[in-house]
């Protein structure tokens, strides 16, 4: 979808079809959700999260000034709406003693030694992911998962574009840290 | 077998590109779109009914106010009273050099037409114009149109 299709059907909304939100809904469920998740760790959070972003994407849409997409401007609603979640709720973070079990289960699953290199190093990531605090869990999923430049992030997050460059490398530096601490704490799943 | 990852391969950006990618995203459970409309028509249905009666019972509410102005007027200002606030008031009013202005009805003196109905339809003039204005004011208010048959739910 480009982004005339956005505008077409927030003119419509606007014009009192309310059901025309349905379409932009449709359109960027998946990666709202996967923001909202990646930053609160649940999905039961993610999904009440999303929802609620997309509620008041829909009550605010009269006051969307249309200077950036309808995406990044929904983006930065979950941004806030999880990351003050998350705040509020003191997120239980895994330690990293409890590098879950079940992060080795491909092992069955896996055909060829290949891929079960490829599933354990993507477990590990999106633990280490889990691991790093919230803002900047949701800087790396925007980056990396919904594709924005960080022109774009400075937009959402109000985190000036220099300071993005600098957070997301902490970020990285932080998540080899874990993989690290993690993987000492595996090294049967090594040999 | 060893899967362990090296510090250069963590990080390089390419390898968190390679696992981290919008193919891989966390989509969004079944049902997401119809469970978020429900809240978004159950937000609307209240928000009309919240607005609704001092939107519905504008003229109404608007008459009573007027109505219940006048009363209290009329309560005040009471015949041979000179001492209230209502009596001072009625007297300011009477003390105000008004005077109608002269109509030149020349054009329309063979239609044998009473003087007032020229200040009759300057009122009805007036109070067109008033409705107008207040017409103007009401319709930002307009309630959001019904979604019947609007587009059909994903």
């Amino acid at each position: 979808m480009n982004p005339k299709d956005d505008l077409y059907y927030i003119g419509q909304v606007l014009e009192g079809k309310t059901n025309a939100f349905s379409y932009l809904v449709e359109e960027h469920k998946d990666k709202a959700f996967n923001l909202a998740f990646r930053i609160c760790g649940n999905r039961e959070e993610a999904e009440e999260v999303a929802q609620d972003a997309f509620l008041k994407a829909y009550r605010s849409l009269k006051d969307f000034r249309k200077k950036s997409s309808f995406a990044t401007w929904l983006y930065r609603i979950v941004y806030n709406t999880a990351v003050s979640l998350v705040r509020t709720r003191k997120n239980r973070v895994l330690s990293v003693e409890e590098f879950p079990a079940d992060a080795v289960d491909f092992l069955g699953f896996s055909t060829t030694e290949e891929e079960a290199a490829d599933d354990y190093r993507n477990s590990l990531i999106n633990f280490a992911l889990q691991k790093i605090p919230e803002e900047e869990r949701g800087l790396v999923t925007l980056y990396y998962y919904n594709e924005i430049d960080t022109e774009e992030l400075s937009k959402i997050t109000g985190i000036s574009k220099s300071n993005i460059k600098v957070r997301l490398f902490r970020a990285r530096q932080k998540m080899i840290e874990i993989i690290k601490k993690a993987e000492t704490k595996n090294v049967f799943y090594n040999e | 077998m060893s899967f362990t990852m090296n510090n250069q391969e963590i990080n390089d950006d390419s390898l968190l590109r390679k696992f981290l990618n919008p193919g891989k995203i966390e989509k969004a459970p079944d049902g997401f779109t119809s469970k978020t409309m429900t809240r978004i028509h159950i937000e609307t249905q209240t928000a009309k009914e919240k607005q609704g009666f001092l939107v519905k019972n504008r003229v109404p509410v608007i008459s009573a106010v007027i109505t219940a102005g006048l009363i209290l007027a009329a309560a005040l200002i009471t015949a041979g009273d000179t001492g209230s606030v209502g009596s001072a008031i009625w007297k300011y009013f009477q003390d105000l050099k008004f005077t109608l202005p002269v109509i030149d009805n020349k054009y329309f003196n063979d239609l044998n037409l009473p003087e007032w109905v020229s200040f009759a339809l300057i009122g009805i003039l007036l109070l067109g114009l008033f409705d107008r204005a207040l017409f103007g004011i009401f319709h930002r208010w307009k309630a959001p149109k019904s979604p019947k048959g609007d587009l059909k739910l994903l």
